[in-house]
């Protein structure tokens, strides 16, 4: 009888059509609003991401990775004489105004690195050479920054075009020329403009000599000795703020800089609230369209599941059916938001834009609350059903 | 004939009122209704007079205010739902008046519901299915929809899903009304042929006169009892009132 159920169900094509949509587009709806939720979320510690070291330190105030409380540089022997640090440099980061050729002005997030050992470079340089940081006034620019900073130029056709910053390209940091011997591509942040690399000692140039221009150290340990471990010496040995770079927001681990940066922006911006509203109300506009497509199969169906009970179908047999019915739907309607929601989430992905992260527990919650929606649509169908009176089959 | 063969289904001053207060009407009024074993009994009066209301007591569908039901010994008043779910599942065939098929699931699909509700299994209520479609002249048209199907068609897959389980109480309420006159004669032909057996008992509800000739026994209602039993069709060929 459960065959037949499924029968009856893929019976109707255009009726499951209808009701695929609906779960589909609710699953859809939750997967990918939550994605992009995430997604975002994970821009507030792309730093973390870009600068790629297994230990960060900072102030003992810092909370997060985009907020910087500067240290004096004296602070990296106190780091670099810790038992277990192989090595340790300056990292400095700062929110500035650059100034285009036109005069245009653009906030940029400038990254000062170590020249020596290039520690916190990005992973990507796709022009240009790293080592070339080393000339004067030399910088690298992310690819969205290039993109941003470049200048529309009129083409013979009267066509303007925007023509991306390139190696050669110069412009001012607070006066101070900065060129452009490289092109990077590293994650976009949440905070800020677009990266611009320099050295660490030239930062302190660009930054007009403030006092202090250490905003965090990056240090690695040596073998044998956990990033955790290491963080912990620190920690005890100096009085500052030590923190792993993992980028797990699940567990709890307390060291995590990613993990604290992810949760200080939930707990202290608008962001979940706002985000929390569109995926309620996806969950919402789901329950209603794949809820009422159930329902009115079912109110469809009446007349033959009347018939089926005059015939001498138990409850318990009509309960299970109309089940196998929901949650067979409930499941390819899963399928096809989640996978739709992958698609989508793939072009975002090369794009970049929105940002889209999808968890596996996002998946999973989705097709829990599909799975809810198929079994309350269910459980409305049963109580249909279970009042339907088997003598009306004998009325036309 | 059959007055002397086993009582089959037995109702005694049975009682059914709809709606309440200045609304209430009574469907059927102290009825009495006997039918055996081996016979094919038709219930036959005005619209209105409660024959489709007698059924569904009979069929355990519609549960007595007032009155004794009994059907092969077994009272149904006082039965749980589940009891009754029970009882018909295993006693009942149901020939509806407008086929009741379920148009999402083939011809053969349809058929074998009432085994696969008893617990058949599916290789086996398939083939008991395909037996009984053969038998009402539809062997080839398994694997259509209903809907492909012309009335009279439809309405012998109707008597096939009703007998496929050999049920020894088959129940029909208008089984012509929404067919031609020649296909209908047909069919409560077909109805006739295959339901007959020592054993069976076949309740068949009309209005229509120029299928009295197929009963062994016509009760005659009016106004929520029966007035008559002729036991004799032939002495009823045309009842204008009917
Ligand atoms: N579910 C119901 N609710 C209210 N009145 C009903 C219901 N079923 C039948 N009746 C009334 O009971 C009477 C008998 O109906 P029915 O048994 O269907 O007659 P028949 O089948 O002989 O045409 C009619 O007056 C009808 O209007
Ligand atoms: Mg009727």
């Amino acid at each position: 009888m459960y065959r037949l159920a499924l029968n009856m169900l893929f019976g109707d094509r255009a009726k499951l059509a209808m009701l695929l949509c609906g779960l589909s587009f609710s699953a859809l709806l939750m997967a990918q609003q939550t994605s992009v939720f995430f997604g975002i979320m994970s821009w507030t510690y792309t730093p973390v991401v870009n600068i790629r070291a297994h230990v960060w330190v900072s102030d003992p105030m810092v909370e997060q990775a985009n907020d910087a409380k500067p240290m004096r540089d004296t602070e990296l022997g106190r780091v670099r004489s810790v038992d277990g640090v192989a090595w340790v440099a300056p990292l400095h980061t700062s929110f500035l105004q650059a100034r285009m050729v036109d005069g245009n002005f653009k906030l940029i997030t400038l990254v000062g690195i170590d020249a020596d050992t290039f520690a916190g470079a990005p992973a990507q340089i796709t022009q240009g050479r790293i080592e070339d940081l080393r000339l004067p006034n030399t910088v690298i620019v992310d690819e969205w920054g290039a993109q941003l900073m470049g200048r529309p130029v009129k083409g013979p056709d009267g066509k303007i075009t925007n023509v991306p910053l390139k190696p050669g390209d110069v412009f001012e940091i607070n006066d101070i020329e900065a060129r452009i011997v490289g092109i990077c591509k590293v994650r976009r942040a949440f905070t800020g403009g677009p990266f611009v690399y320099t050295t660490y000692d030239r930062s302190k140039t660009y930054t007009l000599g403030a006092r202090r221009t250490l905003s965090f150290m990056l240090a690695e340990p040596v073998a044998g000795v956990t990033p955790a471990e290491l963080c912990h010496r620190i920690e005890t040995e100096t009085g500052l703020k030590a923190w792993t770079t993992d980028t797990v927001i699940w567990d709890w681990s307390e060291r995590s800089l990613a993990k604290n940066t992810f949760w200080w922006f939930w707990k202290n911006t608008g962001i979940p609230f706002s985000f929390g509203t569109a995926v309620a109300l996806g969950l919402f506009v789901g329950i209603a369209v794949s809820g009422q497509t159930f329902y009115s199969f079912v109110l469809e169906n009446l007349k033959y599941f009347a018939a089926i009970k005059a015939m001498g179908a138990s409850m318990g047999v009509l309960a299970r059916m109309l089940i196998i019915q929901a949650v067979t739907a409930g499941l390819i309607g899963f399928g096809l938001g989640a996978g739709m929601a992958q698609a989508i989430g793939r072009v975002m992905i090369e794009k970049g834009m929105p940002p889209f992260v999808m968890f596996p527990q996002v998946l999973l919650a989705t097709l829990a609350l599909t799975m809810g929606i198929s079994i309350v649509s269910a459980i409305i169908g049963i109580v249909k059903v279970s009042r339907v009176d088997a003598a009306t089959v004998f009325r036309g | 004939m059959s007055t002397n063969n086993p009582i089959a289904v037995s109702a005694r001053k049975v009682e059914i009122a709809f709606g309440v207060g200045e609304a209430k009407i009574f469907a059927l009024k102290q009825a009495d209704f006997t039918a055996r074993r081996g016979e094919l009994i038709m219930l036959v009066g005005p619209s209105g007079c409660g024959k489709t209301t007698l059924l569904s007591v009979i069929a355990g569908t519609l549960t007595p205010q007032a009155g004794e039901i009994e059907v092969f010994g077994q009272r149904l008043d006082g039965l749980s739902q589940a009891e009754l779910t029970a009882f018909r599942q295993k006693n009942l065939g149901f020939v509806f008046q407008s086929f009741n098929l379920i148009p999402t699931l083939t011809v053969i699909e349809n058929v074998m519901v009432p085994l696969l509700i008893q617990g058949t299994k599916h290789a086996l209520a398939r083939s008991k299915a395909a037996a009984i479609l053969e038998q009402v002249g539809l062997k080839g048209r398994e694997e259509s929809s209903p809907n492909a199907l012309s009335g009279g068609q439809q309405q012998r897959v109707a008597i096939a899903r009703a007998l496929v389980h050999e049920p020894t109480l088959l129940i029909c309420d208008e089984p012509t009304s929404a067919l031609d006159k020649d296909t209908g004669a047909q069919i409560m032909q077909m109805i006739r042929d295959l339901s007959r057996s020592p054993q069976r008992c076949v309740v068949v509800v009309t209005h229509d006169f120029r299928i009295f000739r197929f009963a062994d026994r016509i009760a005659e209602m009016e106004d929520g009892r029966i007035s008559r039993v002729i036991d004799d069709s032939s002495t009823l060929e045309i009842q204008p009132h009917l």
